[in-house]
């Protein structure tokens, strides 16, 4: 069957989305489509309109501008013709364009299309906020806020800074829009956005929440992609033939699939992925075109991780198991009584002049009976490390998982910020916990993950 | 071949037209018996260009140059025997303080400013229009005080502007 496809000079894909205008203008002059006369004069009608939009900056009122002012403004007038050029049907077209129309004309094309950009971007950015979704991850919320791309709205200034994004964005998109820059990059953005939003209302809040949690604990201050999270679980639940509205996969599940996925090479393994969502795509009814094409874009990300973790035997780092932090038992302490001052005061008066450890030890054991007063004691009784190995040595899991808690040694940049005795606890405690068997180590960690944030201790 | 290099403006052409410009200034300015030579002129707007360059900045067409021969022509400080010499100071000094005053003064505001202060408390001194009264305005203008409340002058001050 012959080919009908049209045939263009300008090859499409060597030209960036960023700075359209120069790369076209060299694509062009390159495929002869303009001579070096036509740059020339390209380039003059340029500056001429660089000065008139220089005069308009200063209100007419300087005659010289800052280079990095002139600089940003020309970078505004080439980002605006390069809208327009852009919206022209094919790279051709716009270096013929190039060749017929004056910068200024181009420049008031581009212009009317930032207006329509703009306003379209304001009203997703007013759906994104209406779908967005009930989670604790911090950047998703600072982002999707009048604080943060909200900004975009109030500050941009299409007329000598187009190309800027005066907006915070911290939140990480699935499909990253690259390379674009401006109003449009906002509008990408929001999309996006929307989509991922509109994917993950499909799913109750606390089955993310639960799902995030799984994947970590502190997940409300760690820059994810909270929809990439729960694509790919629903891709996991799919694999395995489970429910895919809880978003709940096993441990098990996920070791049967890593031995059920691993006979698959890539190829393979990027139809079962496309299957799955199909499948996910089914049972969400999710109808929408844009969405699925997003969901079909995010895919190749997705099954590269899922390929990697088969080759590394780690699938569980990629599909998570839900956990339910409500379930999580919790171990709650209640100091003991802190000793007065004037007892305090003769125990560490009485270490002091201690000669023999052993003596030191005995009487620690026998006069603190609070959690509170060993720390003291460890901090004041000027024990030497050999000592503090022997007071570890007197405590149960609890104990030290509260110890550790309390004065974990994290580097020795840290440490510097310390006092030299806590400096010293806290290092022996690191050496300790280092020497205990694994197995013990992993109990003082589990300990020390469920220990309630107000962090008393029973010392007995 | 296809950059937008916007620091190499200054094409023969421009630089005659700005030539041609301080030319014409002669003009009206032989009522004050100042006149400028072709090559004062040329030498003037190469000042101007190097002056541009060392403060970062550019400049689209005739420039300022004609406004600063025309504000600064009937000054009685000012004669045919130091006329071109006070330009060129007079154009270095004008691009430095249009950064120090972050912009904020038009050219007219910044050279009346200059104008006056040459010609008062100055009294025709450059050093001291650049490093007392402009410095000073620039410094409260970045402060937010109004330009025209300088400080007035201590004993000891008039004094050092004595040794001027």
């Amino acid at each position: 069957m012959t080919n009908i496809e049209k045939h263009y000079i300008i090859d499409p894909n060597s030209l960036s989305s960023e700075s359209y205008f120069a790369s076209l203008l060299q694509e062009a002059y390159i495929c002869g489509l303009l001579s070096a006369l036509d740059i020339e004069k390209i380039q003059m009608q340029c500056l001429a309109f660089l000065a008139y939009k220089s005069e308009r900056y200063n209100g007419g009122e300087s005659s010289s501008i800052r280079v990095e002012v002139a600089e940003n403004i020309m970078k505004s007038n080439l980002y605006t013709i390069g809208l327009y050029l852009k919206s022209l049907p094919d790279a051709d077209c716009a270096a013929n364009e190039l060749k017929t129309a004056t910068i200024s004309e181009m420049y008031q094309k581009g212009r009317g299309i930032i207006n329509v950009k703009f306003q379209a971007a304001q009203h997703v950015y007013k759906l994104t906020q209406k779908n967005k979704m009930d989670t604790l991850n911090y950047t998703y919320n600072a982002t999707l806020n009048d604080d943060g791309i909200g900004i975009f709205f109030k500050t941009y200034n299409p007329n000598f800074e187009a190309h800027e994004i005066p907006a915070a964005i911290d939140y990480q998109l699935c499909n990253s829009a690259t390379d674009l820059a401006g109003v449009e990059f906002i509008q990408k953005y929001l999309e996006s956005l929307y989509f991922e939003n509109e994917f993950c209302a499909n799913f109750a809040a606390a089955d993310i929440h639960h799902l995030l949690f799984g994947y970590d604990e502190g997940y409300q201050d760690l820059l994810i992609n909270i929809f990439e999270q729960v694509l790919t679980a629903a891709l996991g639940c799919s694999l395995a033939q489970r429910n895919v509205m809880k978003l709940a996969i096993s441990a098990d599940e996920i070791q049967s699939l890593q031995k059920e996925l691993s006979s698959y090479d890539d190829h393979a393994l990027s139809i079962m992925v496309a299957k799955a969502t199909e499948k996910v795509l089914d049972e969400l009814n999710i109808v929408s075109l844009p969405l699925q094409r997003y969901i079909e874009q995010s895919l190749p990300k997705i099954t590269t991780s899922i390929a990697q973790a088969l080759k590394t035997n780690n699938l569980d780092k990629v599909f998570i198991s839900p956990v339910n932090p409500g379930l999580i038992s919790k171990i709650e302490f209640s100091s003991g009584v802190k000793m007065d001052d004037a007892n305090y005061r003769k125990l560490i008066n009485e270490l002091l002049i201690c000669r023999y450890s052993a003596d030191k030890l005995s009487l620690i054991n026998e006069s603190v009976k609070s959690f509170d007063d060993l720390e003291d004691v460890l901090f004041d009784a000027q024990l030497n490390e050999g000592e503090i190995t022997m007071v570890f040595s007197m405590l149960e899991n609890v104990e030290l998982a509260a110890l550790l808690r309390r004065h974990p040694f994290k580097s020795n940049i840290q440490a510097v910020d310390l006092s030299e005795a806590e400096q010293a606890v806290r290092l022996s405690l690191k050496k300790y916990i280092n020497h205990l068997p694994t197995d013990r180590q992993e109990q003082i960690f589990k300990i020390m993950t469920c220990l309630t944030a107000e962090k008393q201790a029973v010392f007995q | 071949m296809l950059s937008f290099e916007i620091m190499n403006i200054s094409s023969p052409l421009i630089l005659q037209q700005a030539v041609a410009e301080i030319e014409k200034c002669n003009d009206f300015t032989s009522q004050f018996g100042l006149m400028l030579a072709h090559r004062d002129a040329v030498e003037l707007v190469e000042t101007r260009a190097l002056a541009l360059k060392n403060n970062g900045r550019i400049e689209f067409g005739g420039g300022v140059l004609d406004k600063i021969i025309r504000e600064f022509c009937h000054s009685p400080y000012i004669s045919m025997y130091n006329y071109a010499e006070t330009l060129h100071d007079l154009t270095e000094i004008f691009y430095f303080y249009k950064n120090e005053t972050l912009d904020l003064l038009s050219d007219d505001d910044l050279l009346k400013f200059m104008k006056d202060s040459f010609d008062g408390k100055c009294q025709g001194s450059l050093e001291l229009l650049a490093g007392r009264a402009l410095a000073n305005m620039a410094r409260q203008l970045r402060y937010g005080d109004d330009m025209n409340e300088s400080e007035p002058l201590t004993n000891a001050e008039e004094d050092e502007d004595d040794e001027y």
